[in-house]
This record gives C-alpha cells, sequence and structure tokens, in this order.
C-alpha cells in the first residue's frame, strides 16, 4: 500500500478506486435481490433501488439499472429511523423496515429495508434497498386499482421498524405481516432478499472503510459528488436564462372522470442552477393519485437528470443544481391521509411537460412527447383448480420524434428503465388466458418529418372468471407533436363481451370478465416532430412497405401516394386497429 | 495423433499445434475477402501439411462479425397470426434509463418481411388452430418475390409441441431447398418468444454466410488431402462437427474468448484446483471467468453486440465478464477532473504512446514501462520497436500535468486504477456465483495478465496465481483441449412433489435421444460420451432459476429430499439465504452431452516435463512497485531459462518473448515440473 496515498486520501486514484467500488458493491446488492425475489414487480419491472448511506442518510452510490423515478431518495427512509433510534440506536445484525406514508410519499408497496454497516464497533453507514411488493394489506390488488380515498385503506404501514433485531427475528412483525397480506410468502421472500442484499452491502461498505478508512472513504465520496455537480452545472450554464411554462391535464384521478387534473410547470433557468416550480401542480385528489412530496421530487429529478447527466451515475451530486418548489397540498405534494396508491402514474406525464417547458430555449434537445402513461394491466380470479391468480403485464408505447429522427416505437415510459414486458408464453403458461395479439398499432405514430413511435396492441381472451384492472390516461392532451409535428394517437381498452357487445374503456378498477370476454390495450404512440411536408417521402413509403403507417395515413398526413400497388401491404386484418 | 487450432479473429490468424510431438505456432493476417487464405498460409508458415493432420480445430469471428456489420442473408421470418411484431417489440426496456435519445435493438429482419401464418398451439403443447397452408404457399411465393436467401421460423409455444414448426419446415425444405431455414426448436426448446425469435433469426442472418465460408474451407482442405476431422468451436466451449456448424452457426457466435478459459480449466484439474478464477488481459480487455472443477461456468443468454442495442441470443455460452481494461487502455481526465482508464482503447494502431507514433496518449502499456516492470529491449519478443521518452512525454501532458502529479506518480495511479477495476471484475465472476474470491487460485494468461495479476490477487486476499508456461500463446492453445459439446434444453414447468413421473421420464427421454442423435450425426462414440441434466429450479413465486445437477426422473417425480437440500444450499450460497420450508418448482430440464477427445496431446503439454535452456539471470532493473518515488533493483529473469523446482522471491521480473510476469515484494514463485509458476502472493 502506497503511504502517500493512506496520508492524502483525496488524491485523483484513490477517487476512482472509491468510485468504482461503491456502484459495484450497490450493483452486487441489486443481483443478490433480483435475483432471489419473489414477485415480477422487483424481477421484471425492476421497481427496486438499491444502494449505500452515510450516517446523515446521504446517498453515497446507487445501482444501474432501478427504476429511474427511485433517485437518490433512500435518503428520507433512514433519516427517520436514524431520528428514532439515535445513531447509537443501531447495532449490528439489526434490519429496519420502512413504508410509511407521510414519511416516504410513495405508496406502501414500496417497502424500504435497510441495514446498519459498521467498522470497528463504529456505525459508518447504512445499506437500504426499497423493493415494491406485490401487496401490502389492505383493499388494492393489482395495478391500477383507482378505488382507495385514504392511506389507510392502502395497506400497512411500518414506519421504522425493527424486524430484526441484532440478529434476532422480531416474531411478532412477522406475525402480522403473515396475517395481514395477500400473497405472504411472496412478500416474506422478498424481505428475505432485501436483507441479504443489505447484508452484502453493509459487508463491502465495512471493507471499504477498512481499507481506506472512514474519512478516506468520505473525502473521496463528496469529491464525486462535487464532480458530478460540476458536470451538471456545466450543462445547465448552456441552457439561456429564463422562465420557461408548460401545461398539460391528466383525464381524471378515476373517481371523477370528469374533472381533469391540471399538471402545470415552470422551469426557471438562472446561470448554472435550475428551479422547478410544481407550485401550480393540482390540488391533491380524492382518490389515490397522490404522491407525497418525494413524488413531485422525482418527477423533477427524472428531467433534470435526463437533460444533465443521463450517463453519471446517481448519486447525491447530481442533484444540488436543482431546486424544487412544491408547496403541501398539491398532487405531488399531498397531505396526509391522502391515498397514495396511484402515486407514479401521473409522473410521465408531469416529466413530458417539464421537457416541453424547456423545448423553445433548447430545441435541438427535446423529443416530442411520450405516450405518456405508466402502461400495465391486471387481473385477478381464480384459477379453474382454485387457485389463485394475479396477472401483470406493463406495455410500452411510442415515443416522441426527435429533433434528428424518428421515436422509438413499444418502449417503457420515461419512468421506467430496463423494465420488460412479460412474455406471452409466460403469460399462457401461468394464467387462464389466450393472448391472440401482441403487435405494433400502425398509423398510432405521430405524423412529423420525425415520426413518433408506433404504441402496441394487445389482446388477452379469459378462460375463466376474472376481475381486471385497467389505467390508461393522456387522452386530453395526447402525445404532442413539437415543432409542427401531429399528435400520437392516445390510448384506449376495447372490451369486447362474448355476447357481442363492444365497451370502451380508459380507467377502471375491478371489471368483472367472463369466458370468452376479449380485452385489447392500444398504447399510445408518440407526438410527431417536424412538419410531416418535409419527411423524406422514402421514408414515408418504407413506412408503408412495413406497414407501419397505411397508405391513406401517408396520403392524409404526408401528401405522399403510393401508386405502387405491389408494395407489401401484408398486414393481416387488424379489425381493432382499424377501429 | 497430429492437431492444429486454428482462431481466425479480426486482425489476426493465430495457429497452435502439437506436430509430430512438437508445439508449433504462427500468426498471420486476416484475409476477409476468403479467410481460407489465411488459414493455408498460417498452416504453411507452420510447416503443417494438411495432408498429415488428424484433426484441425477452428474458431473464427465470422458469425459475430456477420452480425455486428449487419451483412448478413436477406432473411425473413415467418410467425404466428397475431405475433408479427414479437420481435420488433421485444420487450420494450430501456436500458439507458435517462437517455431521452435511446436506442434499441434494431431488428435483423424488417417488418415487410415478416409474416404470419395462421396456427396456434397452446401452453400445454395441445393445437388451437392447425397450420394454413394455404397461407404458407402465399407466403413462400412473397418470400421468393423478396429474394430471400434465409427464412426463420418462431412460433408461439413451439418448444412445447413444435409439430407445426415441423411441417412448415418440411415443406419450405422441400419447396425451396436453396433458402437456409431455421426452426426454432431445432435451435432451443425453451418459453420466451422474443428471445427465442431472436436466436433463431440470428442463426438464418448468418447461416448463408457462415455455410458458404465453411463450405470453401472443406473444399480447400480436401484439396489439400486433409482426411482428418474438422471441428468448430463454440461459445459453450465445447466443439461440433462442421456439419452441424453449417446448420446451426448461432452457437459459434461467442467462441473467440472461451479457448483460453477451457485451458484454464484443464490447467486447474491438472494442479488440483476445485475452484479457479481465469483471467485473460491483453491489449484491449481483461476477460475473468469462474471455472469450478476444471469446467469453465456457463450463462444462458447473452447479447451479441451492445447491451443497449445488441441482439439477443438465448443459448449457453461461458460466462465471461469482459472489461474495457488492457495494456491499450487508454488513462483520461474528464472535464471535472477525474482520472478514468478505458474502456476506449489505441488499438494496435497507433498504439501506445511508447510506439512512438504519436497519438500522445497515456495507456496502461506506457505506465508498466515507466514503471519500469516491462523491458524496452525486449516488448513482444522485440518485434517492436519501443520509444520510453514518448511515453515519457505523453504521461507528462497527458496525465501528471493536469492534475500535478509527478509521472511516476501518475504512471502508479493508472495502474492502481486498471487493477482495482480489473479485481472488482475478477471478484463479481466469483461473488456472483457465490464462491469467494478468496476460496480460489487466479489462472493469468495473455499478454498482460501475468503482469497485473499479484496486485489483482491482493486486492482481493486471493494467495494463488498460477501463470502458465507460454502465457502469451495459451488463449489460442486452449482450443486444442476443447471436447465435443452439445447442451439441450426443454422446457417443463411444474411444482416439485405435483410433477407427473410419466411426463418427467418422457422429458428425460427425449433429451438423452436428441442427445445421441446427435452424437450419431457428428459421429461421435456413444461410450466416451457423458449425458449430464441439471433442472433449473427456484421456489415458487421466484422468476430466475439456478441449475442444479439431477442424475434421473425420480429425484423430480418421486423423492425430492436430496434435490431439496442441494437447491437449498446452493441459493443460500449464492444469495446469502435460503427457504427450505417453501414449494420448489422445475421450470426446465437441461442436458449437456460431452464428449471426451480422443487424443490428450494439448493437456500432455501441460504436464509434460518442462527442459529449462539458457541462462536465467538478466541482471537488475529499477521498478516501481507501490511507493513511485523509490523503485526497488529488482532482479530480471528468463523464463525459459527458469528450471522446474525452482523458487523465486520477490520482488523479480521473469520476462519471456510474449509476456511478462510480476513478482511482488513478499510474494514466492515456484517453477513446477511442467514449466508453470505457481506464484504465493502475501496477502
Amino acid at each position: 500500500m502506497d503511504q502517500r496515498v493512506k496520508e492524502h486520501p483525496v488524491d485523483p486514484i484513490t477517487v476512482e478506486v472509491v468510485r468504482n467500488a461503491i456502484v459495484a458493491y450497490a450493483d452486487e446488492m441489486a443481483d443478490v435481490l433480483s435475483k432471489s425475489a419473489y414477485n415480477m414487480m422487483i424481477y421484471e419491472v425492476r421497481d427496486y433501488c438499491c444502494g449505500l448511506l452515510d450516517t446523515q442518510g446521504r446517498m453515497i452510490a446507487q445501482n444501474r439499472g432501478g427504476l429511474p423515478i427511485f433517485l437518490a431518495d433512500l435518503g428520507v427512509a433512514v433519516k427517520d429511523g436514524i431520528k428514532r433510534y439515535g445513531l447509537d440506536g443501531f447495532a449490528a445484525g439489526d434490519v429496519v423496515v420502512m413504508n410509511h406514508g407521510t414519511v416516504c410519499g410513495q405508496h406502501l408497496n414500496n417497502v424500504v429495508v435497510y441495514a446498519p454497516c459498521f467498522h470497528a464497533g463504529e456505525l459508518v453507514g447504512f445499506a437500504a434497498t426499497r423493493a415494491h411488493w406485490v401487496d401490502i394489506g389492505g383493499s388494492r390488488w393489482g395495478f391500477s386499482y383507482n378505488a382507495t380515498s385514504d392511506v389507510f385503506a392502502e395497506g400497512l404501514q411500518m414506519r421504522s421498524l425493527k424486524v430484526m433485531q441484532a440478529g434476532e427475528p422480531n416474531e411478532t412483525l412477522m406475525q402480522i405481516l403473515r396475517d395481514n397480506i395477500r400473497s405472504a410468502d411472496a412478500a416474506l421472500g422478498d424481505l428475505r432478499a432485501q436483507t441479504a442484499a443489505c447484508q452484502i452491502g453493509a459487508q463491502r461498505f465495512g471493507e471499504l472503510v477498512a481499507r481506506y478508512t472512514r474519512k478516506g472513504v468520505a473525502d473521496c465520496v463528496s469529491l464525486v459528488w462535487e464532480q458530478a455537480d460540476k458536470a451538471v452545472r456545466q450543462v445547465v450554464a448552456a441552457i439561456p436564462d429564463g422562465r420557461y411554462e408548460a401545461e398539460s391535464f391528466i383525464d381524471n384521478d378515476g373517481f371523477n372522470l370528469d374533472r381533469p387534473l391540471r399538471v402545470k410547470v415552470a422551469v426557471e433557468i438562472s446561470g448554472a442552477c435550475m428551479t422547478i416550480d410544481l407550485s401550480d401542480m393540482n390540488p391533491q385528489v380524492e382518490s389515490s393519485v397522490n404522491s407525497g412530496r418525494s413524488g413531485g421530487i422525482a418527477c423533477a429529478r427524472v428531467a433534470f437528470k435526463a437533460l444533465t447527466s443521463p450517463d453519471l451515475d446517481v448519486n447525491e451530486g447530481c442533484f444540488r443544481a436543482l431546486d424544487v418548489v412544491l408547496p403541501e397540498g398539491t398532487m405531488l405534494s399531498a397531505r396526509p391521509p391522502a391515498a397514495l396508491g396511484q402515486w407514479s402514474i401521473i409522473m410521465p406525464t408531469v416529466i413530458d411537460t417539464i421537457l416541453k417547458a424547456l423545448a423553445c430555449a433548447i430545441p435541438d434537445r427535446i423529443p416530442a412527447a411520450h405516450k405518456g402513461d405508466l402502461g400495465g394491466c391486471s387481473f385477478h380470479g381464480v384459477d379453474d383448480n382454485g387457485a389463485p391468480f394475479l396477472l401483470m403485464n406493463i406495455f410500452g408505447g411510442g415515443w416522441g420524434g426527435r429533433p434528428h429522427g424518428d421515436g422509438a416505437s413499444a418502449s417503457m415510459s420515461v419512468c421506467q428503465g430496463d423494465v420488460r414486458n412479460t412474455p406471452v408464453e409466460l403469460q399462457e403458461i401461468k394464467y387462464p388466458f389466450i393472448i391472440e395479439r401482441h403487435a405494433l398499432r400502425p398509423d398510432s405514430g405521430g405524423a412529423g418529418r420525425f415520426r413518433g413511435g408506433l404504441g402496441v396492441e394487445l389482446t388477452y381472451r379469459c378462460l375463466c372468471r376474472c376481475r381486471g384492472n385497467l389505467g390508461f390516461d393522456r387522452t386530453l392532451t395526447p402525445p404532442w407533436g413539437l415543432a409542427g409535428g401531429h399528435d400520437g394517437v392516445t390510448a384506449i381498452g376495447i372490451i369486447e363481451r362474448a355476447d357481442g357487445t363492444v365497451e370502451r374503456v380508459l380507467k377502471a378498477t375491478g371489471l368483472a370478465f367472463e369466458p370468452g370476454d376479449r380485452i385489447t390495450f392500444l398504447t399510445a404512440g408518440g407526438g410527431g416532430y417536424g412538419d410531416p411536408a418535409l419527411r423524406d417521402p422514402d421514408l414515408v413509403r418504407a413506412d408503408i412497405d412495413n406497414g407501419l403507417v397505411t397508405r391513406e395515413a401517408a396520403e392524409r398526413d404526408y401528401g405522399v401516394r403510393c401508386a405502387d400497388a405491389a408494395s407489401a401491404s401484408t398486414d393481416p386484418p387488424g379489425a381493432l386497429a382499424a377501429q | 495423433m497430429n492437431i492444429v487450432g486454428v482462431d481466425i479473429g479480426g486482425t489476426f490468424t493465430d495457429l497452435v499445434g502439437y506436430v509430430n510431438g512438437e508445439l508449433v505456432t504462427s500468426k498471420t493476417s486476416t484475409t476477409p475477402a476468403d479467410p481460407t487464405l489465411a488459414i493455408a498460409r498460417s498452416l504453411d508458415i507452420a510447416r503443417c501439411a494438411p495432408s498429415e493432420l488428424d484433426e484441425i480445430l477452428h474458431g473464427s469471428t465470422i458469425a459475430i462479425n456477420t452480425v455486428l456489420e449487419r451483412k448478413g442473408a436477406r432473411t425473413a421470418l415467418i410467425t404466428t397470426e397475431g405475433f408479427r411484431d414479437v420481435y420488433a417489440i421485444g420487450r420494450s426496456n430501456r436500458i439507458e434509463a435517462f437517455n431521452l435519445f435511446f436506442e434499441r435493438p434494431r431488428p435483423l429482419v424488417d417488418r415487410a418481411l415478416t409474416f404470419e401464418i395462421p396456427e396456434r398451439m397452446k401452453a400445454d403443447g395441445s393445437v388451437l388452430v392447425p397450420v394454413d397452408e394455404r397461407a404458407l404457399e402465399r407466403t413462400i411465393a412473397a418470400i421468393d418475390a423478396a429474394g430471400c436467401e434465409a427464412v426463420a421460423v418462431c412460433l408461439v409455444h413451439a418448444y412445447a409441441n413444435p409439430a407445426h414448426e415441423k411441417l412448415i419446415g418440411a415443406i419450405l425444405r422441400r419447396r425451396r431447398p436453396d433458402l437456409f431455414v431455421t426452426l426454432s426448436h431445432e435451435i432451443l426448446r425453451e418459453y420466451r418468444e422474443y428471445e427465442r425469435t431472436s436466436t433463431t433469426v440470428l442463426n438464418a442472418f448468418v447461416g448463408p454466410r457462415v455455410d458458404g465460408y465453411l463450405g470453401r474451407l472443406e473444399g480447400y482442405l480436401g484439396g489439400a488431402d486433409f482426411t482428418g476431422q474438422v471441428r468448430i468451436m463454440r461459445s459453450n466451449g465445447g466443439v461440433m462437427s462442421l456439419r452441424h456448424a453449417r446448420e446451426q452457426p448461432v452457437t459459434m457466435m461467442e467462441s473467440g474468448p472461451v479457448a483460453g478459459m477451457i485451458g484454464a480449466g484443464r490447467l486447474a484439474s491438472l494442479l488440483g484446483l476445485p475452484r479457479a478464477v481465469g483471467f485473460d488481459m491483453g491489449g484491449t480487455t481483461a476477460k475473468s471467468s469462474l471455472i469450478a472443477d476444471g469446467v469453465p461456468a456457463i450463462e444462458t443468454g447473452y447479447v451479441i453486440g451492445d447491451r443497449a442495442t445488441g441482439q439477443p441470443m438465448q443459448l449457453p455460452v461461458v460466462d465471461i465478464v469482459e472489461i474495457g481494461a488492457g495494456g491499450g487502455s487508454i488513462a483520461w481526465i474528464d472535464a471535472q477532473g477525474g482520472l478514468h482508464v478505458g474502456p476506449q482503447s489505441v488499438g494496435a494502431d497507433p498504439g501506445p504512446a511508447c510506439y512512438g507514433k504519436g497519438a500522445g496518449l497515456a495507456v496502461v502499456t506506457d505506465a508498466d514501462l515507466l514503471l519500469g516492470r516491462i523491458n524496452p529491449a525486449r516488448y513482444l519478443g522485440g518485434d517492436i520497436q519501443i520509444d520510453p521518452p514518448a511515453a515519457r512525454s505523453a504521461m507528462r501532458r497527458a496525465i501528471a500535468e493536469p492534475l500535478g502529479l509527478s509521472m511516476m506518480e501518475a504512471a502508479r495511479g493508472i495502474v492502481r486504477i486498471a487493477d482495482a477495476a480489473m479485481s472488482l471484475s475478477v471478484r463479481s465472476v466469483s461473488v456472483h456465483r457465490g464462491v469467494d474470491p478468496r476460496d480460489t487460485a487466479l489462472i493469468a494468461f495473455g499478454g498482460a495478465g501475468p503482469l497485473h495479476a499479484m496486485s489483482i490477487a491482493r486486492e482481493l486476499s486471493i494467495s494463488q496465481v498460477v501463470v502458465p508456461k507460454l502465457p502469451g500463446a495459451f488463449s489460442a492453445y486452449g482450443m486444442l483441449m476443447a471436447s465435443w459439446r452439445q447442451d439441450f434444453v426443454q422446457t417443463l414447468i411444474g411444482r416439485i412433489g405435483e410433477l407427473d413421473a410419466t411426463q418427467v421420464e418422457a422429458v428425460f427421454a427425449e433429451l438423452a435421444e436428441a442427445g445421441r442423435e446427435q452424437l450419431r450425426r457428428d459421429r461421435q462414440g456413444a461410450g466416451t460420451a457423458d449425458f449430464r441434466f441439471y433442472a433449473d429450479l427456484r421456489y415458487a413465486g421466484q422468476e430466475h432459476a439456478i441449475s442444479i445437477p439431477v442424475e434421473a426422473p425420480h429425484q423430480l417425480a418421486g423423492d425430492h429430499g436430496d434435490l431439496r437440500i442441494r437447491f437449498d444450499r446452493e441459493h443460500a450460497r449464492r444469495y446469502a439465504q435460503s427457504a427450505p420450508d417453501e414449494t420448489m418448482e422445475i421450470v426446465s430440464l437441461r442436458l449437456v452431452v460431452t464428449a471426451a477427445r480422443d487424443d490428450t496431446l494439448a493437456e500432455r503439454w501441460l504436464s509434460e516435463p518442462f527442459v529449462a535452456e539458457g541462462d536465467a539471470s538478466a541482471g537488475l532493473r529499477d521498478v516501481v512497485f507501490d511507493d513511485p518515488d523509490t523503485p526497488i533493483p529488482t532482479p530480471v529473469l528468463w523464463r525459459p531459462a527458469l528450471k522446474p523446482g525452482m523458487c523465486i522471491s520477490g520482488p523479480a521480473v521473469i520476462e519471456e518473448a510474449n509476456s511478462t510476469t510480476l513478482i511482488h515484494p513478499g510474494d514466492e514463485a515456484v517453477v513446477t515440473d511442467a514449466g508453470h509458476l505457481v506464484v504465493k502472493v502475501a496477502v
């Protein structure tokens, strides 16, 4: 070991070594969590994050590849525990669980589990994970459940409770969990996976501290934060100063279907600082489409990160140049006991709107709007063998056209990164459904010089009685075009009953289905970018040949006639797509 | 027995062989237009007449390059009605989560060339809709009209019942014998329609080009009176017949980096090392793989190309973690003053600053040179003229001055960063499988591996490092030890304890028959073959499964107490927890068939007594180990002259033609009877 390095721990070399190590540790935690988790929200949806925090609850490092909306926000959960127990109130072998609505601001399914990390008897930090449990008790069941109006109906709240105390399990708490949660085996399995991940993180961080001393690691980490901050400020400084505003609407809160909800944002750039002002957001609502303050912060941070440091690892330093103005009482800063079950569903729209506000300031870095919802379906019931089932799937949709190219089709929302749809074959193996169609949705991408991406189309046929929830949005302000591009086509759910009746539904909770009923989910396309008349006619023709744009739409939107009857329009008659 | 292995890389074609009891090697430039020319030349240079050879083992990047360059056949895809877009939709995930301009995998087949056929299987393998043969006729006409050379067929639930794929395949092959037809169930019988489609398309896309190339190779060898066997390297660490490679070229996709790991596996067995990490550091990357009981770890599923936009391939691949840290990795400073090493590399041209070609970029090799760890006079056997002043000036200008460090501090720092990054990668391959790195030995090879291995080992508290003889050529040499191998998989989903014994027996029997059939087709004697079954198990509710060895159907369908213990233990080892009371579930049954090599020439070389030649001592040189300002006068030794049994106490530099081994102060190296170095690292 180089003596000089020991004496001056903040040399650039040690900083780089520590920088790489802390993220590798967080990634190792994520590997353990996702590989041994019991529910698809963790292993497919990646609805989790893992990280190392210091004794003030600040994020030292976070894993790569978790859900984008979890940005350096484990701190509030850990700080609550520090307040409760004091820094000397933790022992090696403690494991704390935390999902309190008021403190965490997210739906109760998001359970934070963390463990203190000791070196030579001294508390040096925490290893923490947050993961979405498939159930947490209460009346909510599956995605898109809109029927709660306060947080108490939404399940168990555990505020900084030690589920393990110095290695001894808290049997009382375990019993409460077992008796109050629907799929208790899965929840307890996830708790085990989270605990193991935290213990590994705590051990690794302890090893790092042993190697470079507590101060050495802290000095390196603060330099890593400073470097991230510097990089971010350079980007912000290049945006012209000014106050930029934009507005859009969420269709409704799922309760009052005729009452749109306002999403109004202002972005202020002043030198190297950005302020995102969410004061004019719609007030909190009666249903569960609310989040606590952390939801508003998450929206602002996702937009900010995408604009300023998409490639940097997530840590505290990435957000120092961002100020968020968010008074209490909005949909993104709801007062207790607001229901929080649908806490994240408005986020893609809020983020889209923040980006739109900046479109006039930095036009070549803002794409047109994307599909704008979280796009999931969920069915539950009891199959013919008497076994209860819960099917959940998440779909992609169209992303907006870009200043220099077409938008991506069938892609997860801005709030969902490496989230994967569930294979059709897997769904049919596990659940009583036949999936008749999984396809792109022609003509759904907004026309433009650069076309919006296409939504998807997915048809389920029920084989047994069940109930399902739908949660589509963004029809009042469809995925908008930019710079003269057209809007994308909005989402819709179409139910064809076995008796031939057809209903069109956007949001619904607990719809009853009978065998033979068909439900088709059509997700939105992205907005177009630029005047469609400027689109390269060869690209229009290629879109026609590939069946992404129909001849009629090509003529209508692009003024391109395709006389060549031989070009392959081999698209099967997508009866529903044509409606 | 005379055997040679020829590996065609992007730049060089390397040959290693064991001919008339002698080790032969040669290296020549790859000839992309007709790679057989380079093969002929490499045989010439090595003075090997094809007529005297019994076996040629061949690895090639042709399949993977065809994909990376997107220069494969015009390919059509046939799918089940309603599922035309499975391939374009993929899993809808965005790996680059915060990139508003993210890219996703670009299909290798246009939507216009993707055709739906009315037909449908259910998940249990029963028929929901029979094949519409008239629709198939129309599709064949459209494929003709589009001028396709290859067709991939991937139907929903074909893994459960391939009857419809077989029917469509038979019609296509009969009607259009010149089309290269790939049916998904012939490649893999595992659920997940997107990954299976992508794998099937990859095979079809590269098929005609690889088939043409291997045909030419066969023609050339036949013309040169070669009468032996040709074996093609595959990603799973085994080899297959030339005919099989022409049918399933997708299985040779990632064969390049695996040969060295096969060699490391054999060496681990010979030295009695139950757990080792193979570590291969070359010019651009460092590769690590866990080796348990002499076999490199296998992972199912891989992405061809980069992580965000590459093409998924759902087949077994030797699990190699590769990071951008090699001799040519560039040290650079970001806009905020942070120092980084790699992943960009200078490549062979312009090469490190010390090549004197004027790029002015400081790379790991320059740092090693300035620290006295590399001998400028003997670098790469003296073939390349080294220019130390150029390295010094690049180090100062690019790194030291901007950061306010001395030149030596900068050089030492670059090596520390690279070593730390490589140790994270070595650690990840072991902890990923629940193995504590301290319980492994590091087997280091590649041109730069032995130079960096001791610090990596120390970083991870690994107490033993093995440096095989000829570490620079070891990777290519590993190919000569590859066995015939074929992997089979069959989806079989159910809870352990509730499985139907007849069904389980049927799946075992079906896989075993497929294995025997493949042995027959590849003319492998069944007597030497080894059949191993694995059950992919998980706790009910989990997604990720772990492969656990099973011997017979009754372990799954009957008394499964022993399997239960094995699974719980493995789960606890990998994920630090287990749940012995919970229901266990099987997802797939796998079969790995291997056939041991008839000859053991290459393995014999690994263990045959080493005969030292020449004078070992080459003087003293100042080498920087830890303190950049205090170089240590270090003995320099010539490896070919080191006698078996010799002990070398660090510090020492052990040089040979294509590699340098650095023994740090406190470490002890011993030369084994076969000439390998076994280093005891002071941890």
